[in-house]
């Protein structure tokens, strides 16, 4: 897919999530689930899921507790537990479906300083995951025995500061980078 | 603390967005004059944390999540406009990259989270920095969080008496204040006082090795 469809996709996604609190009919909604999930093509079922996971745990709670109050206060209605549970999963489906189908990068290419602040910080990001998994790796790798609670916190704490400084350096090497190429220029 | 997409009315969102981007206009002229080759990697790596920070998140029942922000950090280190601009980011890549937050929430999340978050850090510990500069810093974030938590608190628990359909029942978030106020401010109280604990380690670092580009 090429850039301008990749951000044709990105306002798509953006103008069906704004379309979807326009509306309340749980039947409208309904509908709206099964065609984006028909929609989307193969994979259905694991964007389903994805969507699923995403929003679980708070719908659970949500729905939980009105249904709790609703019941002792005698005025349960199942419209309103519908509506929102319909929506939130309607949109985390459509959010779904656009991580799956739009690579940010290729669609912020109409926006070369967005682009560029993605890229550097999506770069930490990686980084400071790839610092912690060393850490973790090389703890275990020289640990028979589980950490205490005040071991892991120290631990957190130094591989934290180390982290800092090390993500630091890099970032400043990779600004160099990007300075000496023209890449900060404008 | 998140607000996912869908729990907002087009009455809260809409607005808030008239709001959030002049703020984001206003912040990102302070930020272009304040920006050099030094702030930029240190401000990558300060928004690549609190991204992290704010990876891991705890549903709550009053409609939101409870995690560390890493705002109060970001503003105390580099000041308010580049605060709630890599804040914003943060929101952004969090609803884009793992579908939280989202897009309708991301005004809210940020004018109540990244915006008055950062304000509230640095002016309690502008107001409380000249008695003890470790305890300033510690009492900011936490006052940074939880005005952040009953902002976000109150502005779900809006939602059932600005959205209502003919009968009178709720069309976004069902809860009123009552449930949410609690329900998101006593997790983040505890919360608070863990993340003020972790910003205050990583800005002593950030001091010694002379990163901070704020008069903080």
């Amino acid at each position: 897919m090429s850039a301008p469809r990749h951000r044709l996709a990105l306002l798509a996604w953006a103008a069906a999530v704004v379309a979807s609190t326009l509306v309340h009919d749980p039947v409208v909604l309904t509908a709206a689930l099964l065609l984006a999930l028909l929609v989307s093509g193969t994979g259905r079922l694991a964007l389903a899921g994805r969507a699923v996971r995403a929003v679980a745990a708070i719908l659970l709670l949500i729905s939980a507790g009105y249904v709790g109050m609703s019941m002792f206060s005698g005025t349960l209605e199942t419209g309103v537990l519908m509506r929102f549970n319909l929506r939130v999963l309607l949109i985390a489906v459509l959010t779904a479906w656009m991580l799956r189908e739009v690579r940010l990068v290729l669609a912020l290419s109409g926006w070369p300083a967005a682009q560029r602040w993605l890229l550097i910080v999506q770069a930490q990001i990686t980084l400071f995951r790839r610092l912690a998994q060393d850490y973790r790796l090389a703890r275990r790798s020289r640990s028979t025995v589980a950490p205490t609670l005040r071991q892991r916190y120290l631990g957190v704490s130094s591989l934290t500061l180390a982290a800092l400084d090390k993500a630091v350096h890099n970032a400043e090497t990779v600004t160099q980078a990007l300075r000496a190429r023209g890449a900060l220029d404008e | 603390m998140h607000i996912p997409d869908g729990l907002l009315s087009p009455q809260t969102f809409l607005p808030a967005f008239v709001l959030a981007v002049p703020a984001w206009w206003w912040a990102s002229r302070r930020a272009r004059r304040q920006l050099d080759d030094a702030l930029l990697p240190r401000l990558a790596v300060f928004t690549a944390l609190a991204f992290l920070l704010s990876t891991l998140m705890l549903p709550l029942p009053g409609g939101t999540s409870g995690h560390a922000l890493g705002v109060a950090l970001l503003a105390l280190c580099f000041g308010v406009p580049l605060a709630f601009l890599a804040y914003t980011l943060v929101l952004v890549l969090q609803a884009l990259a793992l579908g939280a937050g989202g897009l309708t929430a991301l005004p809210v999340n940020a004018l109540c989270m990244g915006l008055v978050g950062a304000l509230v850090a640095t002016g309690a510990y502008r107001l409380f920095a000249g008695l003890h500069t470790h305890g300033a810093v510690l009492l900011a974030t936490w006052l940074s969080v939880m005005v952040s938590a009953t902002l976000v608190a109150l502005v779900l628990g809006m939602q059932p008496l600005i959205a209502r359909d003919a009968g009178g029942a709720p069309l976004f978030f069902p809860f009123g204040p009552a449930v949410t106020l609690p329900a998101i401010l006593l997790p983040h109280a505890l919360l608070a006082a863990a993340e003020a604990a972790l910003t205050l380690l990583v800005w002593r670092h950030a001091r010694r090795r002379h990163w901070l580009s704020h008069p903080a």
